[in-house]
């Protein structure tokens, strides 16, 4: 679903991703764990050409999107991202938010695009929100109303960049809950997260990144209880 | 003094020259917005060509006075082209509002790039992320909201334009200021007439000042 073959980004002189290769299969759950600045979230984001790399390539369901002659928004409609800050439309109402890309990019009526996003908010249980506007809603709802946005795009993969990182502690579950579903209904997804319970439960897969490089990788079993590594250990001391 | 019997009798001539001053106000705003739009864009283009036509187009115009473009474009650049011959008498309005549009466009240009900057990157990636084009972001996600914030400066840019046709007087464009200056060619009665324009001038501005807080007010009840 998701290949990345040796891929290597540099900020300015930075080396911020050295040499990182990761194969996604269709329907599994790859968690993101690091300190910060360890590259986590850059790798995430070339994973959808938000960010450019430097040496190396990324294909999505066999499109190169690491290609210059690649048509990024075509990959990009078929990759759903979640922000850490949410980044909701400000100027338009939550039922808009949802609809406006399936208007403008998939091409929905507008009435086809309605019926699906009232779907997917009853979905993330925000359906009597639909008329609000971002700022009216709390930060754990305008994060589901970012994931019904992303879904609405019928991405074959979700990308997810630290999405509770920003909640208050008593949010965090609503958010959490709503990516269990996901999971659980079968989407691919890739996760960046600080919530070691949800790497635990959801996660097929847990890679620790430390200093743009992947240190470890495995089952959540073989990482949280059978760490190999000694920067893993200290990581996950600290943590946990 | 009988002030009001010149004021009344003079009146229908600066109401004239009003119609026009508004006239040629909203042609050179409506000009300006577009070269304004289209230079800001070419100044926050990743191609550095488009980059340096924005920012050349913001120093030249910018910082030539304005009375200078006018001059220029209306007795200058007939020397090169036939322009006089080409419109006739209406190449006078047409450099007026060109010039107008060029000196004014260069300061829109800075609005409306402030307005898109001051709109946070979360937006162009969130709109990206969806498969929105950098067309469509601009056009639909970030346009919409810089435009809220840019009411007031290019409001201030309006009213400023306004108060700049008063220098077309100085090539005979029959605006306010230059009917004035006829009427007064006239009757030598300066003060009522000056006094006169100075008010049709302030009716004018304030009056688009109301407008302007009034569809600010609509737009933070509406959408915030």
């Amino acid at each position: 679903m998701i290949s990345v073959k040796n891929i290597t980004k540099y900020f300015g002189r930075h080396e911020v991703l050295k040499d990182i290769s990761l194969e996604i299969a269709p329907q599994e759950v790859v968690v993101i764990i690091g300190p910060s600045g360890s590259g986590k979230s850059t790798f995430l984001r070339c994973m959808n050409g938000l960010e450019s790399v430097s040496k190396g390539e990324i294909f999505v369901n066999q499109a190169e999107i690491t290609h210059s002659k690649t048509n990024l928004s075509l990959v990009r409609k078929e990759v759903g991202m979640v922000f850490q800050r949410f980044n909701l439309f400000q100027h338009l109402s939550v039922i808009e938010n949802v609809t406006i890309g399936q208007v403008q990019v998939l091409k929905k009526s507008k009435q086809e695009a309605e019926k699906r996003a009232y779907e997917l908010l009853d979905k993330v249980g925000l359906q009597e929100k639909a008329k609000a506007y971002p700022e009216q809603l709390s930060g754990g709802q305008q994060q589901r109303v970012a994931i019904a946005r992303a879904l609405a795009m019928n991405p074959i993969v979700m990308l997810f960049d630290e999405p509770t990182s920003a909640l208050d502690p008593e949010m965090v579950g609503e958010v959490l809950a709503v990516m269990k579903d996901l999971a659980r209904e079968g989407m691919t997804m890739v996760v960046v997260t600080h919530e070691m319970g949800f790497a635990r439960e959801v996660g097929d897969r847990v890679l620790f990144l430390d200093e743009g490089r992947i240190v470890e990788q495995g089952t959540p079993e073989q990482i949280f209880n059978h760490p190999q590594e000694e920067r893993t250990q200290l990581f996950l001391s600290k943590i946990l | 003094m009988n002030f009001w019997p010149i004021v009344l009798d003079a009146m229908p001539q600066l109401l004239e020259g009003a119609r026009l001053t508004i006239l040629y106000s909203i042609a050179a705003v409506f000009f300006a917005t577009i070269l304004g739009l289209v230079f800001a864009l070419f100044k926050l283009s990743s191609v550095s060509i488009l980059r340096g036509i924005g920012q050349g187009y913001v120093h030249i115009f910018r910082g030539l006075p304005l009375l200078v473009l006018i001059f220029y474009i209306y007795f200058a650049l007939p020397s090169v082209f036939p322009l006089q011959v080409w419109f006739g008498n209406k190449y006078m309005i047409m450099a007026g509002i060109t010039a107008l549009a060029l000196n004014e466009g260069a300061y829109i240009t800075e609005i409306i790039r402030a307005g898109i900057l001051s709109i946070d990157r979360g937006q162009t990636e969130a709109a990206m992320s969806i498969g929105m084009t950098n067309f469509q972001t601009m056009r639909f996600i970030i346009l919409p909201q810089a435009l809220k914030r840019m009411v007031p400066p290019l409001v201030n840019q309006f009213i400023q334009t306004i108060k700049d046709t008063s220098l077309l007087s100085a090539i005979s464009v029959a605006e306010l200021t230059r009917r004035g200056q006829m009427i007064i060619s006239v009757n030598f009665a300066g003060l009522q007439i000056w006094t006169a324009i100075a008010i049709v001038y302030l009716v004018i501005i304030l009056s688009l000042t109301a407008l302007s807080s009034y569809i600010e007010r609509r737009w933070q009840v509406d959408q915030r």
